[in-house]
This record gives structure tokens, C-alpha cells and sequence, in this order.
């Protein structure tokens, strides 16, 4: 990871890191391969046309890159409806190949946690005892060279 | 009761954090009021596991970001002063009487502490006296942030595990794990503060401390030391070339490493043995 002043910011004080106690739903994003976790706490909004998410706040079990896209991501998707929020998946999801493969874990582990707490208010909005979706991640944590030395 | 609990838990983590700023005389008092109120916390918790009370480590975030010490040491008065609000409705009166007493002294050295310019938050990370490479400083900082949390997390954990284990085997064990986390939590605060960066470990997950499965825990601790064993390595050979003293400093604590391993492997053994009893 490249370190910059914004990222010290974001290490230093995470922006909305912790639970909240008036969520509206929650969703989760997993790593198969080390166990590392992010779970997504939404209080959602409603617009004229659509749900929207009024606060929203992570915690994670993970190392400092995953906190610091737990706090950019959210402080991306606060306020904006589920579309936006979709769009805001899908634009992460396709930087992904962009960036060294732990740091593209940490980001996919964040976005999906986000999308299923969407997936799942959505889902409640039929079956209310719907239960929270846990997403994994696809890519490794690990970069390829160590990787395939780890599989000799 | 579960009130109190939480307020000494952020009021120790801040009178931590004031402890790393300081650059007096000042420092050494604040971090002994501080083992004082993680005493208390631990006290706390105590009470209300013999009360049967479900609880959790959740606690707000803390703001420490000042420019005087002052300012902070003023907040965390505040804090004492609710603590000792919290005490009059403790069911305990003898614990609760206790804790008030070290409240009031604390309150009032607190009070009456010479104030200092703090530069913990400059984000400038220079370390004082020694010229780090770019990318040394990267690595180092990137460290201090992963570790400072990683050892408030084990000192949690361990913290949890020993106030619900009645053995005292694994008792000892687990508190001399805390011991050595908070040496390691002091020593890498220090350097953050040092550097500019200095910033609260994150609220810890549950399901973390916690723990359903001991054994599985342990095993993956001691992997887990084993991989703070290389970083520590990696980080001792980027600083090598710049600072042959900080290095050296990062091959103690990865040797350091070598008691937790050896403490959670006795811990395991008598944890598996104790099963197959």
C-alpha cells in the first residue's frame, strides 16, 4: 500500500467504524482463505422512489487495508440510494484488477458486505426473516508468486 | 453496572493514549492511573459475570486529537467525574468505595499536571533523531498501525478468556500474555506518538474475544505469531540500513515473539490434554 496523508487520515481515524444500535439491516462480506471478516450496518431511508442509506457503519476483522476501504466506502455510500449504491459496488468491484491482490481482497471483502446488506433489506421487503447474506471474496489475499510457493 | 464498565473502558484507553503524548515527567504517572483503571475494568467485569450479566467490550470511538495536553486531560476529568457518578448506583459498595478513592486522587494529580504541546498528531513520521527511506518509513508505519491494534486486540481476548476460566494453569498463563501485550501496545504507542500518527486501537469484534473454540484459537494464535515473528523481520531488515538501533529493537520484540508461542503452546497442551482427560 501506498502511504499518503489521506490514507494516514483514514488509519488513524476510520470514518464510521463500530455497530449501530438502530440498523435497519446488516450484511456481511467474508474470506474464505484467512477468516477475515467485514460486517455492514445500514439505517436505511426512504425516498419518494427508492431506499436510501441515511447512516451507515462497519466494523471489520482484518488488517489495516481493510479498515482503511471500510472507511472510504462508506463514506462513498452514505446518502445515496440503492441504485447508487449498486453503481458504487460495480465501479469497485471493476478497479479490483487494478490493485496488488491484498489490497484488492481487503476493497472486494468491503463492497460485497455493502452489497448484502442491500441484498438483504431487499429480500426482508418480502420475507422479513430473510437471514443476513455473507458474501466471499474471490480473490486472494495472498500475491500469486507466494501463492504457488506455498503450493510446491 | 454494564454503564460503568464501559466509561472506565474508554477512560483507560484515553488516559493510555494521554501517556503516549506526554513527553515529561507527566507520562509515567499517566500510564500507572492508567493500569489503575484497567484494573478497575477488570474488576468491573468481574462483578458482572458474578451477577450473571451478559456484556460485550462495545465502547464509543475516543476523540484525542488535541493540541494541549491540557484539553485532553481536561475530557478525561470529565470522564472521571461520570465514572464516579456511575459508582453511587453500583451494587457493590465496597468495590464501588474503592474504585472512588482511586477516582478522587486520580482526578485531582490529573488536574493539577503541567501542560505540554502535543505533537502526536503532526503525521509528519519522522522518527526523532533517525532518517528513514521512504519506503522504511511506509513499512514502519504501516506496522505500528497493524500491531498497536493487534496487541489491544490480544490483550482483550486473553482478558476475556481469563475473567470466564476458573483454571489456574491457563490463568497464569493468559495474564502473563496480557503482560507482555501491553508491553508491546506501550512500546509501539510510544513510536506512534513519536512518528505523529498516534491513534486508538479499533473497537474489537465480538465474536473475537468471545471465543467458541479455545483450541482452534490457540493454533491459530501460534501461526499468527509466527507471522508477527516475520514482520517483525522484514521491518528490522528495512530499517537496518538506516537505523542499526531500531533494528535492533525489532529483532528483541521478534524474539519476544518466542515466549507467546511457547506460553500458547503449554496453553494448548494442557487445553487438549485437559479435553482427552
Amino acid at each position: 500500500m501506498n502511504v499518503d496523508t489521506q490514507l494516514i487520515e483514514h488509519m488513524m481515524n476510520p470514518k464510521n467504524y463500530g455497530t449501530l444500535e438502530s440498523a435497519d439491516v446488516q450484511g456481511i462480506g467474508k474470506n474464505p482463505e484467512n477468516g477475515e471478516k467485514v460486517a455492514i450496518y445500514l439505517r436505511v431511508g426512504k425516498d419518494e422512489d427508492q431506499p436510501y442509506v441515511e447512516d451507515i457503519r462497519f466494523q471489520a476483522i482484518g488488517c489495516t487495508t481493510t479498515v482503511v476501504a471500510g472507511s472510504m466506502l462508506t463514506q462513498e455510500a452514505k446518502g445515496l440510494n440503492f441504485s447508487g449504491v449498486q453503481n458504487l459496488v460495480e465501479a469497485t468491484m471493476n478497479l479490483l484488477d487494478r490493485l496488488p491482490p491484498e489490497d484488492a481482497a481487503c476493497s472486494e471483502m468491503v463492497a460485497l458486505a455493502i452489497k448484502a446488506a442491500v441484498d438483504t433489506y431487499e429480500k426482508r421487503q418480502t420475507d422479513p426473516d430473510y437471514p443476513v447474506i455473507t458474501y466471499k471474496v474471490v480473490n486472494s489475499c495472498v500475491p500469486k508468486e507466494e501463492k504457488q510457493e506455498e503450493e510446491k | 453496572m454494564k454503564t460503568l464498565m464501559i466509561k472506565t473502558h474508554e477512560a483507560w484507553l484515553e488516559m493510555l493514549m494521554a501517556g503516549f503524548m506526554s513527553k515529561t515527567q507527566n507520562k509515567q504517572v499517566l500510564f500507572d492511573f492508567s493500569d489503575i483503571l484497567f484494573r478497575h475494568f477488570t474488576w468491573l467485569e468481574n462483578e458482572l459475570i458474578e451477577m450473571e450479566e451478559s456484556y460485550s467490550y462495545d465502547r464509543d470511538s475516543i476523540p484525542i486529537k488535541v493540541e494541549k495536553l491540557s484539553d485532553l486531560l481536561h475530557d478525561i476529568v470529565l470522564r472521571l467525574n461520570e465514572i464516579d457518578l456511575q459508582l453511587l448506583s453500583s451494587p457493590d459498595k465496597e468495590l464501588a468505595g474503592r474504585i472512588a478513592s482511586d477516582i478522587h486522587y486520580m482526578r485531582d494529580v490529573v488536574s493539577n499536571m503541567n501542560d505540554e504541546i502535543i505533537t502526536a498528531f503532526s503525521m509528519e513520521r519522522v522518527f526523532p533523531g533517525i532518517s528513514l527511506t521512504q519506503e522504511a518509513t511506509d513499512a514502519l508505519t504501516l506496522f505500528l498501525f497493524e500491531e498497536t491494534y493487534k496487541e489491544y486486540e490480544l490483550i482483550m481476548i486473553y482478558n476475556y478468556l481469563k475473567a470466564h476460566s476458573n483454571d489456574a494453569y491457563m490463568n497464569r498463563i493468559f495474564q502473563i500474555l496480557i503482560d507482555e501485550s501491553f508491553f508491546h501496545l506501550k512500546s509501539f504507542g510510544d513510536m506512534g506518538a513519536k512518528m505523529g500518527i498516534l491513534a486508538v486501537p479499533r473497537i474489537v469484534m465480538k465474536e473475537l474475544y468471545q471465543v467458541e473454540d479455545v483450541v482452534m484459537f490457540l493454533k491459530d494464535g501460534i501461526n499468527e505469531e509466527l507471522a508477527a515473528k516475520e514482520e517483525c523481520k522484514k521491518l528490522s531488515e528495512a530499517v537496518g540500513k538506516d537505523s542499526p538501533e531500531l533494528a535492533k529493537f525489532f529483532d528483541f520484540i521478534n524474539h519476544q515473539e518466542n515466549y507467546h508461542i511457547a506460553l500458547m503452546k503449554d496453553a494448548l497442551k494442557h487445553y487438549t490434554g485437559e479435553e482427552h482427560a
